[in-house]
C-alpha cells in the first residue's frame, strides 16, 4: 500500500488521479474542468458535482490564488511525525483565481505575517518518483 | 410522523482511557455491555429484537464485511432489519430517524441502535502504528493527508480562523472558554465523564495553542466506550415505561453547502436546513426548548450550533454566550452532561449517542445532581465527518418531549 507507516503519508496514485500527479511534477497545477458547464472540480470527482456530466477534461489553471482561512499546527496531530521537522505547519484553505478552492501548505512565511486574504502562488515539491505536491508562498 | 416512536431503554458503558494494567474491551464487548444496560432499563431481553431492528452505528475499528450482520451473530440476535450508518458523529441520530420511518412503516415495532469504538487500542490512532486501512483509501483522503492537513484539528482550525475573520469584532476566546468551562463543570456533576476537574476561563486561555487558533483545552478527548438506545412504537413504549421520551421532530441533511458548491461560506452547517424542519414537525418554538445538548467536539462547533439553531442570529454567538447562563442552573442550559469535550469521544463515530442519551436522562428527570429543572423538551445535534475544506458532513437535528 502507498502509505508510509510512520512519517508522511503518500498518495494513493490511481488512473483517476495521476494527471493531478504527474502535472504537478512538472510544476504545473491542473483541475478537471466541466466539458459541459465549465465548472472546475476539485479534489478529482467521479463527474461534475455541479452538473453531473462525467466529461471531465484536465486542464491547467493559474497558480494564483488568495488565502480564505489558515492555521498553524504547532504539534503533530494524527500519526505524521516525519511532518515534525516542518513544524509550525500553517495549512491554508486557498480559493484559487480560476474559481476552485483547495487544501495548500503556506510555505515562505511567518505563522505571524500569515492572514486570511493573503495573495499566494504555487510552488512544487516532489514526493516520490511520480508525483508532487503543489504548495503555496506569498505572491 | 410527530411523537410516533419513543425512546424506552439506553445505556452507557464506563468510558476507558486505557490506563497501564486496565482490562481492554473489544468493540464487540463494548457493544454487548451498552445493549446489556439499555434493555435493563427498559426492561427488555435481548430475543425481543429477534424478528426486529438492530442498527449499528460504523466504528473506525470495524474492518469485517456484513459488520452489522456479524454483529447480530456475534449478540445472538436475529434482526428482520439491520441498520448500518456511517455518518460519524451523526450516525446515532441518522439510525434514530431510519428507525422511526420502519416503526412508521410497520417493518418492526422496535429497533435496538448501538455503537462503540475502541479508538485508543485500534492501530488507526495509536501513536507509531499505521494508519488503518480504511483511512488510506480513497480519493478524498489523498488530497489531504499528503498535503498536511493533519486531522480534525486542523480541519476545525480552519472553520475556527474562518469564522474569527468575519465576525473579529464579535467573538473572543473568553466566549468559547465559557463554553468549555461549562461542559467541565456539568462533567464535575457526572461520575460517568472522563474528565470531571473544573478549570477557570484563565485556565483555557493559557492552554496551549496546537493549531492557531485551536486550543488544548478546545478539543476532545478521545476514549474507548460503547453506547445504546432502544427506541419503539409508543403503544409499546407506553406498556413498557411509564416515562417513554417521544421524537417530536427531525431534521437531517448531508453534504450541506451555504453559497456555491465550489466556494462556500463554510462558517455555516446544515443545522440552519434541519432546525426548521425539526421545530414544525414537533410544534415547537425556539422558547419552548428547555434544553439543548449539542455536538459538542469543540467549543466553536457548539457557538456555530448555536447561531444556525436560530437561538441568535449569525456573528451573535460571542454575545449570546456571554449574556446566557448556560449551567442546568441557567436560561440557557447546555451539555449537561459534560459533553463529549469533558465527557469523552468513544472514536469519532460514536460520540453521537450522547446528546441524545443525556437528552432522555433530562426529559426523565433523571440528570441527578445536574437535573434541569422540570425540563420537559430538548434539542440534541448529530453531526459527523468533515467534508473537503468546509464544514461537516452530516447535520441531524432532533426534538424530544415528555409529553406527546
Amino acid at each position: 500500500m502507498a502509505q508510509t507507516p510512520q512519517g508522511k503519508p503518500l498518495p494513493q496514485i490511481t488512473d483517476q488521479t495521476r494527471p493531478f500527479w504527474s502535472a504537478a511534477k512538472q510544476r504545473k497545477l491542473v483541475m478537471q474542468k466541466c466539458d459541459r458547464c465549465g465548472t472546475l472540480n476539485f479534489y478529482p470527482k467521479p463527474w461534475c458535482v455541479e452538473c453531473g456530466n462525467r466529461g471531465l477534461d484536465w486542464v491547467e489553471v493559474k497558480p494564483y490564488g488568495t488565502i480564505y482561512s489558515l492555521t498553524t499546527a504547532y504539534v503533530v496531530m494524527m500519526n505524521y511525525p516525519d511532518w515534525k521537522d516542518d513544524l509550525p505547519v500553517i495549512m491554508c484553505i486557498i480559493d484559487l483565481d480560476d474559481g476552485a478552492r483547495m487544501y495548500g501548505q503556506l510555505t515562505d512565511c511567518a505563522p505571524d505575517k500569515a492572514h486570511i486574504g493573503m495573495r499566494v502562488q504555487a510552488h512544487f515539491v516532489d514526493i516520490s518518483e511520480e508525483a508532487a505536491i503543489p504548495k503555496f508562498r506569498p505572491a | 410522523m410527530r411523537a410516533e416512536v419513543a425512546i424506552v431503554g439506553f445505556g452507557r458503558t464506563p468510558y476507558s482511557r486505557v490506563k497501564p494494567g486496565e482490562r481492554i474491551y473489544t468493540v464487540d464487548e463494548y457493544l454487548a455491555w451498552a445493549a446489556d444496560l439499555a434493555l435493563a432499563k427498559a426492561g427488555m431481553s435481548k430475543n425481543d429484537f429477534d424478528g426486529q431492528g438492530l442498527g449499528v452505528a460504523h466504528a473506525e475499528a470495524a474492518h469485517t464485511v456484513n459488520w452489522s450482520a456479524a454483529v447480530a451473530e456475534s449478540l445472538g440476535i436475529s434482526p428482520r432489519v439491520l441498520l448500518r450508518a456511517d455518518q460519524g458523529g451523526a450516525s446515532a441520530s441518522a439510525m434514530l430517524i431510519r428507525a422511526a420511518a420502519m416503526i412508521h412503516a410497520g417493518i418492526v415495532d422496535r429497533v435496538l441502535v448501538m455503537g462503540a469504538d475502541t479508538p485508543l487500542t485500534i492501530p488507526s490512532i495509536a501513536p507509531g502504528l499505521p494508519l488503518s486501512p480504511e483511512r488510506t483509501r480513497g480519493v478524498f483522503w489523498d488530497f489531504q493527508g499528503p498535503f498536511g492537513v493533519m486531522g480534525a484539528n486542523a480541519q476545525f482550525g480552519l472553520v475556527h480562523a474562518r469564522y474569527l475573520h468575519q465576525h473579529k469584532n464579535r467573538i473572543k476566546p473568553e466566549h468559547l472558554g465559557k463554553i468549555a468551562v461549562t461542559t467541565r463543570y456539568h462533567a464535575s456533576l457526572n461520575p460517568g465523564a472522563i474528565y470531571r476537574k473544573p478549570f477557570t476561563v484563565e485556565e483555557y486561555l493559557s492552554s496551549r495553542i496546537l493549531s492557531d487558533p485551536v486550543r488544548l483545552l478546545d478539543c476532545v478527548p478521545m476514549v474507548n466506550g460503547g453506547l445504546a438506545y432502544i427506541v419503539t412504537s409508543v403503544e409499546t413504549a407506553k406498556k413498557l415505561t411509564d416515562k417513554p421520551i417521544y421524537l417530536l421532530g427531525f431534521g437531517e441533511v448531508s453534504n450541506y453547502y451555504h453559497g456555491s458548491r465550489n466556494q462556500p461560506d463554510i462558517t455555516y452547517t446544515g443545522f440552519e436546513q434541519t432546525v426548521p424542519e425539526a421545530l414544525k414537525m414537533a410544534g415547537v418554538q425556539h422558547k419552548d426548548i428547555d434544553v439543548f445538548e449539542p455536538y459538542d467536539d469543540y467549543p466553536m462547533v457548539v457557538l456555530i450550533q448555536m447561531e444556525d439553531y436560530g437561538f441568535c442570529k449569525k456573528g451573535e454567538g460571542g454575545k449570546f454566550v456571554e449574556e446566557r447562563d448556560l449551567t442546568f442552573k441557567g436560561d440557557f442550559p447546555i451539555s449537561t452532561d459534560g459533553g463529549q469535550l469533558s465527557g469523552g469521544q468513544p472514536g469519532g463515530a460514536i460520540g453521537g449517542f450522547m446528546p441524545i442519551i443525556e437528552a432522555v436522562t433530562q426529559l426523565r428527570g433523571e440528570g441527578g445532581e445536574r437535573q434541569v429543572k422540570g425540563a420537559s423538551i430538548a434539542a440534541a445535534s448529530g453531526f459527523g465527518g468533515m467534508t473537503y475544506a468546509r464544514n461537516n458532513r452530516s447535520c441531524v437535528t432532533m426534538i424530544f418531549g415528555s409529553e406527546a
